[in-house]
């Protein structure tokens, strides 16, 4: 070859590569997207001038206080474990932290330290019971309200717990069917809820010198929570309710006779999920309304302008403020968008600024991340169904393997936001739908009623309808269509291999539910009294054994024709480890390809990366095998 | 040595004789051994093949006990009546010797309280209801009787039995080790002759539960549903798949102990034990010799076709290779009497040119007449010999295809004309006569037309009688084709021989070419029209005379 043929060479591979690379999208390792920051815990002082926050260093977990203004940081523990499950500002410059500890010994200590790192001082020790802060408001600059099993083991009692000296006191003992306990503005202990497991009792005192009374009951069906108390009227609750609604409202609740008093704001197509009270102006300043996306409300002036302001700095990006100064001057918010785990931030109102604290997951780069669109449908029998598409980059929207994702369940949806294997999946090539299916929360209580019952039924039908609506889109390749899930989604995943092989050419199950029969079964003691909610959810195996074994995977296993990818972490306690055993014997036998995998859930962050970047890889590669050849 | 003198080739019989001898031995043999062997064969399957129907006939037994009874798990408890009645419906029909299924619906609890069950502790199994279901008659296929009927009715020892087996396997259940699957099948499963007793296998979380509910009253006081089947078997409705039919005259399903005295020399019997619930049972194969004999013979005699198809064809090969041997030599013949022919014929014109020159040589002086007469003689014999010198060389150039082919027009009737002259010039008794119709001139080779209408003329002439020298060529043009024929009267080509006469150095013995032919002549011919493209072929009838017809193509 001649020197001028050999430079003519070079230069066409530079064109080659030089195009290649405009389109293609570099591969970002499994355990990228998994990543996640230890939770950082900012809090800030009263007075807004120091920030404190654990840290992470080698594995040894300490707490470290900085000066807003100057940027000082001391270092206030030296500990060798990360063992600190809170800490909080008990002055304006001296901490309380809390250890705790699962070994041979339970060890759960309370410790005071002043914010230079000296006077430290332990509050409290106590080998066999758990603390867990209820209102981390100081009361009377001196009184912490805290829950703990210290009586019985089995039950949480309220406690108030001087930061001074470790003293504790009860203030209401638990009967043992309280789930929540609620304070008033001046840390009075006015409201608890109670639970059968089906149905929720709101109990209501006036003062804590009184005994409880119940004012309301409702069924798991109905949501009621309650947001703050009223500071100006006597006796009323702000509360997020859908009683004798379908969507979430918020609501005046009167807690004499527990009926809704006024509606502060409803829509018949808004769902509220959250509600923000100031103590300080002590006036509700917005709800918070979620379609596919969340948004605020806002039913205070001066609150839309505080917002507002902050939306322009942060704008498309969902924020949650974390903790803030007694002033509502210095704030601490936790942000995210469908591209982006998200970030903490320190901004100060009264001058504007915003500064980053820290990344939840800084290996993500949000321009190689893709953009989660809300899609709609309907379905056979008419009923609107909601859902979230994303593409991988750089593509057009056409002919596209499609990997349908449906999520865990009962009782749950998906929303916008950051997700690692939607993103895991889109960065390999593959367009990702995610459905929420009847039964999926956040659409109202009919809704939510209609999935009862109807695994296997309506619900697959919803997500075959969701997959032929794609297709005749044009977005997805008939030909190239996968379904994976975990939990619940993982039982759709096979219920569709069964019952519909047609339109999926692979199903995967990551720790699936395989068969209702043993999901029930599983359910421990403790939780026995929900087990009729269970039963009005799922079915109940006494009366409708038929009907559970008919939609149960387990059962129809002569039915896959399908490849199957299955996973199952045989040390989990809420499974019959036997099922998928014997499904994949099965499927063995009758050579359908199923390719199995256990996994193990550790304690240890890199043994439990390492099993997640076999499963996630096999994944992929089980996927690639199906969708990318011929 | 001799023989060869006396023929030029080797022929054995004996060697021949001993050939055949030897590979029928041979056959004869493999025969008798291949009997032998199917014999020892089908004893031998006889024995090995009782495996074989007894794997087959308990096929859905093993399906039924791995695949079909663990399927009572995935209810993990659950099981009513009417599921259980669904369940068991398919399985009575699937399954022919399940005959009656009692399913007790269970409970296990965490205190002191059945009186239907078994305590241990705090940990108490106990039923709460039983049922039964059977297969009656052919067309109901099931019947439910109700719980208080059968209480009473069932002895409970075989549900005392698994539940005891059961809480024996909690308390021994080490809690750190997740047990095997086998471990747990065969502790949740009791198999005791012609019935099964199985408990759907919980998981391992609820065995912990169930360990501490041995030891401790739970706060909770947990209530966990447990389902037990009990299978009654009758191994007599078990299907036999006799896969060898035509092995064993009879298999039946007999009691272990079974063993019948008029098993005679004339029969041949074997068994094989049922396992599992089976085992107090056997299957008994047995036919009778003569049943046996046949399936040897329909065993051997595939191994005896082929045997003598194999000897067949060795006998085939054999033969033709003596007839190749016999070709070989008959050519070999034809050579040496080609040299023979070939030498006379040189011979006559060089002994006569010899004379000649002697004569000269030794006369003292020659007459003008003699001079002309000697001259004459020299050229005559100098131009036979170089004719037949020309012959020869044509003919190997023409074989070898060494020539290439002149395209010259040609005039039928002149070519035809001037070769009756040169014929009647040498012959003058020669009658030869001719006709051309349809073309006049076409384009060919003259000088092999010549060669070839020589020769077939020097034939004609040849093999007449003295009175019937006369040939008649007719030339037509027919279909873009030129056929010539030379039909003479004479003494005719036998039918036997009509197939050798172009073959090269072939003669037909006769008087009329005892010396002077070389046999050359009609394969040249042949070789001649072959090479321009045509074909010849002959018609003769003996004593009446020969037609020889040459087709050429007609370019023009």
């Amino acid at each position: 070859m001649t020197v001028e043929k050999k430079y003519i060479w070079l230069v066409l591979l530079a064109f080659f590569f030089a195009c290649n690379t405009g389109n293609k999208v570099a591969v970002i390792p499994v355990n990228d997207f998994f990543k996640s920051q230890d939770k950082a815990s900012y809090r800030i002082s009263p007075d807004g001038k120091s920030l404190s926050y654990l840290k992470l260093q080698d594995k040894k977990q300490n707490l470290f206080v900085e000066d807003i203004a100057s940027g000082k940081i001391v270092q206030l523990t030296k500990l060798q474990e990360k063992n600190i499950s809170f800490h909080s500002w008990v002055s304006n410059d001296e901490l309380i932290y809390y250890k705790e500890k699962e070994g041979v010994r339970f060890q759960s200590d309370i410790f005071i330290i002043n914010s230079e790192g000296k006077d430290e001082r332990q509050l409290s020790s106590n080998a066999k019971a758990r603390i867990r802060v209820l209102e981390d408001q100081l009361i009377d600059n001196k009184f912490l309200l805290v829950l703990s099993n210290q009586r019985d083991s089995t039950v949480s009692d309220v406690y108030r717990l001087n930061v001074r000296d470790g003293e504790m006191q009860i203030v209401a003992q638990n009967p043992g069917n309280i789930t929540n306990w609620m304070t008033d503005s001046k840390g009075k202990l006015r409201m608890a809820i109670s639970s059968d497991g089906v149905n929720e009792t709101f109990l209501y005192r006036e003062n804590e010198a009184q005994k409880f009374k119940a004012i309301i009951t409702n069924n798991f069906k109905t949501t009621l929570f309650p947001v703050a108390f009223s500071e100006n009227k006597p006796n009323i609750v702000y509360a997020v309710s859908d009683v004798n609604r379908d969507k979430n409202a918020l609501i005046e609740l009167d807690c004499i006779t527990g009926k809704e008093k006024s509606v502060l704001f409803a829509n018949d197509t808004l769902n509220v999920v959250d509600a923000q009270y100031s103590r300080r102006k002590g006036k509700m300043e917005y709800v918070v309304g979620e379609t596919w996306k969340k948004q605020k409300h806002y039913l205070d002036d001066t609150a839309k302008l505080f917002y507002e302001k902050l939306d322009k700095l942060l704008p498309k990006t969902e924020y949650r403020v974390i903790d803030r100064d007694k002033n509502e001057n210095v704030f601490v918010i936790r942000t995210f968008t469908d591209r982006n785990p998200g970030s903490y931030y320190l901004y100060i109102a009264a001058t504007g600024k915003l500064k980053k604290l820290s990344d939840n997951n800084s290996a993500i780069n949000e321009d190689q991340m893709c953009e989660m669109k809300p899609i709609s449908y309907t379905s056979r029998d008419g009923l609107k169904i909601n859902g979230y598409l994303t593409l991988p980059l750089n593509t057009d929207a056409k002919n596209l393997p499609l990997i349908v994702l449906p999520h865990n369940g009962p009782g749950q949806r998906n929303t916008w936001g950051y997700n690692a294997e939607v993103q895991f999946f889109a960065n390999r090539g593959y367009a990702v739908m995610q459905i929420n299916y009847r039964g999926s929360t956040g659409y109202g209580k009919n809704f939510y009623a209609a999935g009862f019952k109807q695994w296997g039924g309506k619900i697959q039908d919803d997500i075959d309808d969701g997959v032929k609506w794609l297709i005749n889109q044009k977005v997805a390749n008939p030909k190239k269509i996968a379904i994976y899930g975990s939990g619940f989604g993982g039982y759709i995943a096979m219920s569709a291999a069964i019952k519909s092989p047609q339109l999926y050419k692979c199903a995967a199950s990551n720790s699936g539910v395989l068969n209702l029969f043993s999901y029930l079964n599983s359910i421990p003691p403790f939780l026995k009294s929900n087990l009729q909610m269970f039963y009005e959810i799922v079915g109940n195996p006494i009366t409708e054994a038929d009907y559970m074994s008919q939609v149960s995977p387990l059962f129809h296993a002569d039915k896959i024709n399908i490849p199957i990818f299955i996973t199952q972490n045989i040390k989990d306690p809420r499974i019959n480890t036997n099922d998928a055993l014997r499904l994949v014997k099965e499927l063995k036998k009758r050579n359908v390809p199923v390719t199995y995998f256990e996994k193990e859930d550790s304690h240890f962050v890199s043994k439990r990366e390492e099993s997640r970047q076999k499963v996630y890889s096999a994944l992929e590669q089980f996927l690639d095998n199906n969708l990318k050849k011929k | 040595m001799v023989s060869e003198k006396d023929s030029g080739y080797r022929k054995n019989f004996s060697l021949i004789v001993t050939f055949i001898g030897l590979v029928s031995a041979i056959f004869i043999l493999s025969l008798f051994l291949a009997y032998k062997f199917s014999k020892k064969n089908i004893e031998n399957d006889f024995v090995s093949a009782k495996a074989n129907v007894l794997e087959e006939s308990i096929k859905p037994y093993n399906d039924f006990f791995l695949n079909k009874l663990p399927e009572i798990s995935f209810y993990n408890g659950y099981l009513d009546s009417t599921t259980a009645s669904k369940f068991v419906d398919t399985i009575l029909i699937q399954y022919p010797f399940i005959t009656k299924v009692v399913f007790y619906d269970t409970e296990v609890k965490n205190e002191n309280y059945f009186d239907d069950g078994i305590n241990l502790g705090n940990f108490s199994v106990g039923m709460k209801n039983v049922y039964q279901f059977s297969s009656v008659g052919r067309g109901e296929k099931r019947k439910i009787i109700g719980q208080s009927q059968v209480k009473n009715n069932t002895t409970l020892e075989n549900f005392n039995t698994v539940t005891f087996k059961l809480i024996t396997f909690v308390q021994k259940l080490d809690t750190t080790i997740v047990p095997s699957q086998e471990e747990l099948f065969s502790n949740f499963t009791n198999i005791q002759s012609n019935r099964i007793d199985y408990f759907n296998i919980p998981s391992f979380e609820i065995l912990k539960n169930y360990k501490k509910m041995v030891m401790n009253k739970l706060e909770d006081e947990p209530v966990y549903q447990q389902d037990m089947l009990s299978f009654e078997l009758d191994p007599n409705k078990i299907k036999i798949n006799n896969t060898r039919p035509l092995l064993y005259q009879s298999v039946k399903i007999v009691p272990v102990t079974y063993d019948p005295i008029d098993t005679s020399s004339e029969y041949v019997s074997g068994e094989i034990t049922l396992g599992g619930p089976f085992s107090d049972y056997k299957l008994f194969f047995i036919s009778s010799k003569s049943f046996i004999k046949s399936e040897i013979f329909s065993y051997f005699l595939p191994i005896a076709a082929l045997l003598l198809f194999f000897y067949g064809l060795l006998m085939l090969v054999g033969f033709l290779i003596y007839r190749n041997l016999n070709i070989n030599h008959k050519m070999f013949k034809l050579q040496y009497d080609f040299i023979t022919n070939l030498t006379h014929e040189f011979k006559t014109p060089v002994s006569v040119i010899k004379i000649a020159g002697n004569n000269i040589k030794s006369a003292a002086s020659l007459s003008s007449k003699e001079q002309q007469m000697y001259g004459r003689i020299l050229d005559e014999e100098a131009d036979k010999l170089n004719g037949l010198m020309n012959k020869l060389l044509a003919f190997t150039q023409i074989e070898n295809k060494a020539i290439t082919l002149n395209q010259d027009e040609v005039n039928m009737e002149d070519f035809i004309e001037s070769t009756i002259e040169a014929h009647t010039l040498k012959h003058p008794d020669f009658n030869f006569t001719y006709e051309v119709t349809g073309f006049k001139t076409f384009i060919t080779d003259p000088v092999l037309l010549g060669s070839l209408f020589d020769n077939l003329a020097e034939n004609a002439y040849k093999y007449s009688p003295v009175d019937h020298k006369k040939l008649h060529i007719t030339a037509r043009l027919i279909k873009d084709r030129i056929v010539l024929r030379f039909k003479d009267g004479g003494i005719g080509i036998p039918s036997s021989e009509i197939n050798n006469i172009f073959k090269k150095f072939y003669r037909i013995q006769n008087r009329y070419n005892q010396n002077g032919s070389v046999g050359l002549g009609l394969a040249f011919c042949k070789e001649l029209v072959n090479f321009m493209n045509g074909e010849i072929s002959v018609k003769s009838v003996v004593d009446r005379g020969t037609e020889f017809k040459i087709v050429l193509p007609y370019n023009n």
